[in-house]
């Protein structure tokens, strides 16, 4: 229990004790006056006038409360405020007067419309007479005036109505707070968010800004016109959450979209300050690629990450094409044959712009129209027929895209089977599939070699940097099949050379500038020795005592030519190898003397035919002589040789119906004359005789 | 000001009186705020929840206080059970104050 405290007590000064004895007249009953005694009365009822009167210790303690009460209403506002019947201020009064424009005596006797308040408009004024004619509590009323030193001050002004207690209307009162400076800040606020929002939606990137739990923010005018071809962003717009989208993102976009939403939650989290990410979405307009760039922010706002937008489809396409031509170069240079080329190239293409197949129609120059070359598709059994049917079409310039673009040289294209440049969509189905087209030429020095032809569901419009690289890629793949084909015919070329000159030589060499050996091809006709290096008269067992070794070197040294340059070696048993060659000079790209090369042919069974047949010559005959006969026998297929030597050499052979060799020329008929008298009259000598000297005359 | 604490068990309403009390006050009054905290302290050790105790500010119901007969403050005044009581002064004599409520201390 908390102690009494002793109030109007005995000892009490004389005002009190008139008090008390005032007091206690209004009180009759014991108990309340032994309470009062005690001092343990606040308050005393007048039963004449019903009004409580306080003793002194409850007066003081009322008396302090309401100071108290004051001084925290004072907290509160700035100034208090009475006003009439007509709205006119009756008192105004603060503790603070001095600094504001509302003092009492200027605003006294007026209303709040007769002040200097320049910030509130004629409607504004009548919305709030109407207010106060509804006698409704306002609240907050903002206005701005001039205060004494010139300075604008800011102060918010609330009121209630008053009533007597007949319930009559007295007029108003209320309080007014100086919000100069809070609107100062809020100004300071504005600007700053003013300036963040000019900053904002002055960027090029589009923006929009997250709050911790991944919604929505703001979003930038850049954010609002990416969305429009931008699927994946469309949804995303103010109070739309941000991180649910990513993580309901479809079957296509839902790899992406989980690794977006971890990226911004782990920004979000303080976990890492930035995270960036590249995707791609398909649109009717094509691929599209977009790079986000996410950034953690920290403040007093409720921003946490701002998110940052940007359309690199064009940047991503151009890296596209330049891969792409750094692909068909390569294919190029890796293939060894046209048909590899052309597949490796068109795959690349595919597989670049994401079509579906490629067609190359070649241009057959002799009948002036196209034909289906080569041709390379994704797996898949539409494709397939779609190119086994292109197999047989055949296309003139001017017909169909194909015809069209061999006969114009520009690229054509159709977008989706139903839109092209004037082509009737019947008309394109064999050529597309009712499908989109590409099509563009293939060219080697300006002159058109064949078209490509690639077909897509959907064939996006091409760029200019598009059309340039198609034009690249039709050039670079021209010029290879133009070299290929010098290159295949140059091979058929050399394989004829090839097989003529195994039909005319036994080997064939080549010599550096001062004649010694750098290559032997097709066999070592000097008894298998190492003779890289040599040179002909250094080869092992040669016969130098041949005057025609001087002639032969001076021949070399003039840089001549040579034919059937006949020399002999002597083998180990001591038996005579007789060799013909033939040779040419050769000189490198800048004109100067390299070496020599040439052919060989080992003649020793001929020369040894001759040798015996000219030895015979000094003897008797005798035609039964088994050695005359073997030298004949011998003789005989010199003789063979030597006449189809020279008909190898001297006249074009031609072979007949019968697959029989026709000689052509003046001497043909000499030489036949001489293979028919071989054929029908070996035994003769005397004409094997005069044909030996024939030979030896046309020599 | 009127301030009523209606704090009773209805769940044995029957078999536990609940005493109605009102207390006059003035507010702000040294021995009025001392009233209000002895006589929550005694409803709270000898009532329990069986009570149901209405404050009165006299400043603001004079004339109330006036018509239950109410000359000074703090007056508790017991109005059920029968027979009514009233005490006066800062309910600091706690025996007085059980007396009138019919609460053997």
């Amino acid at each position: 229990m908390q102690p009494a405290p002793s109030s109007l007590t005995p000892s009490g000064t004389t005002a009190e004790r008139g008090f008390k004895k005032a007091i206690l007249r209004l009180v009759k009953g014991g108990p309340e006056r032994l309470a009062i005694e005690a001092g343990q009365i606040d308050a005393i009822i007048d039963p004449t006038s019903g009004h409580a009167i306080l003793l002194p210790d409850a007066q003081r303690a009322l008396i302090e409360r309401k100071v108290g009460f004051r001084s925290l209403i004072g907290l509160a506002f700035d100034w208090y405020w009475e006003q009439d019947e007509r709205y006119c201020f009756v008192s105004h009064q603060g503790a603070t007067d001095e600094a504001i424009g509302f003092t009492e005596e200027g605003v006294i006797g007026k209303a709040l419309w007769d002040l200097s308040i320049d910030n509130l408009s004629e409607t504004d004024w009548q919305t709030h007479r109407q207010q106060l004619e509804w006698r409704v509590i306002f609240r907050d009323l903002e206005v701005r005036c001039v205060d004494r030193a010139g300075e604008m001050r800011y102060v918010s002004i609330s009121g209630e109505p008053i009533f007597d207690a007949q319930n009559q209307f007295k007029g108003y009162r209320g309080i007014t707070r100086d919000i100069t400076a809070r609107k100062h800040s809020e100004a300071v606020v504005r600007e700053s968010n003013r300036y963040a929002r000019t900053i904002l939606d002055g960027l090029g990137a589009a923006i929009a800004v997250l709050d911790q739990a991944g919604v929505v923010l703001s979003v930038n005018p850049a954010w609002h016109a990416l969305a429009i071809t931008h699927s994946s962003i469309a949804d995303v717009a103010c109070g739309s959450n941000y991180l649910t989208g990513c993580d309901n993102a479809g079957d296509d976009e839902h790899e992406d979209g989980m690794a977006i939403a971890a990226g911004i939650r782990q920004v979000i989290a303080g976990e890492r300050s930035l995270f960036r990410y590249d995707y791609a979405a398909d649109s009717p307009a094509g691929r599209l690629w977009i790079a986000l760039s996410i950034a953690g922010t920290a403040g007093n706002n409720a921003a946490r990450a701002i998110v940052s937008c940007e359309d690199i489809t064009e940047r991503k396409r151009g890296e596209l094409l330049l891969d792409l031509e750094r692909t068909v170069l390569r294919c190029l240079t890796d293939a060894d044959t046209a048909t590899v080329a052309l597949k490796s190239v068109i795959r690349a293409v595919c597989e670049s712009q994401g079509w579906t197949c490629g067609r190359y129609f070649s241009l057959d120059q002799s009948a002036g129209v196209l034909r289906f070359s080569e041709s390379w598709g994704i797996p898949a059994a539409a494709v397939e027929q779609f190119i086994e049917k292109s197999r047989g079409l055949v296309f003139r310039p001017g017909a169909g895209l194909a015809g069209r673009v061999c006969q114009s040289g520009q690229p054509l294209w159709v977008i989706d089977g139903t839109r092209d440049a004037g082509v009737a969509p019947t008309a394109l189905a064999p050529e597309t599939g009712d499908e989109g087209a590409f099509v563009f030429p293939v060219t080697s020095e300006d002159t058109i070699i064949g078209v490509l032809a690639f077909s897509n569901p959907i064939i996006r419009e091409p760029d200019d940097r598009t059309l340039q690289v198609v034009r690249s890629i039709g050039s670079h793949l021209g010029r290879f099949l133009r070299r290929q084909e010098a290159v295949d015919s140059l091979r058929r070329s050399e394989s004829r050379f090839r097989a003529l000159t195994d039909l005319t030589s036994d080997w064939y060499w080549e010599q550096n500038r001062d004649c010694r050996f750098t290559q032997i091809a097709d066999g070592n006709p000097f008894g298998g020795a190492d003779i890289l290096g040599m040179t002909h008269w250094d080869l092992p067992g040669v016969v130098l005592a041949d005057a025609t070794w001087p002639e032969h070197k001076s021949n070399l040294a003039a840089r001549w030519s040579f034919h059937d340059f006949e020399f002999a070696t002597v083998q180990a048993d001591g038996q005579c190898s007789y060799y013909s060659i033939c040779g040419e000079p050769v000189y490198d790209e800048s004109g100067i003397f390299s070496g020599y090369r040439g052919t060989g042919l080992d003649i020793t069974r001929r020369k040894c035919a001759e040798i015996a047949l000219r030895e015979s010559e000094g003897a008797e005959v005798n035609p039964d002589d088994p050695a005359f006969a073997a030298a004949v026998r011998v003789a005989r297929r010199a003789l063979a040789e030597r006449i189809a030597d020279r008909v190898r050499k001297e006249y074009r052979p031609v072979n007949n119906d019968d697959g029989q060799p026709d000689l052509n020329g003046q001497a043909s008929a000499k030489f036949g004359e001489l293979l028919r008298a071989l054929e029908f009259d070996r035994a003769t000598d005397l004409r094997i005789a005069a044909a030996i000297e024939l030979i030896g005359k046309t020599k | 000001m009127a301030r009523k604490k209606a704090k009773r068990v209805t769940s044995d309403a029957d078999a536990t009186t609940v005493v109605v009390m009102v207390l006059y006050i003035t507010e702000s009054g040294p021995n009025s705020v001392r009233a209000i905290a002895n006589i929550e302290a005694i409803c709270q050790e000898h009532l329990k929840d069986n009570f149901r105790l209405e404050i009165v500010d006299v400043l603001e119901s004079p004339r109330r206080a006036l018509a239950d007969g109410v000359v000074v403050t703090p007056s508790l005044a017991k109005v059920s059970p029968l027979p009514a009581a009233t005490v006066v002064g800062n309910l600091s004599d706690t025996g007085e104050v059980l007396r009138a409520l019919g609460i053997r201390g």
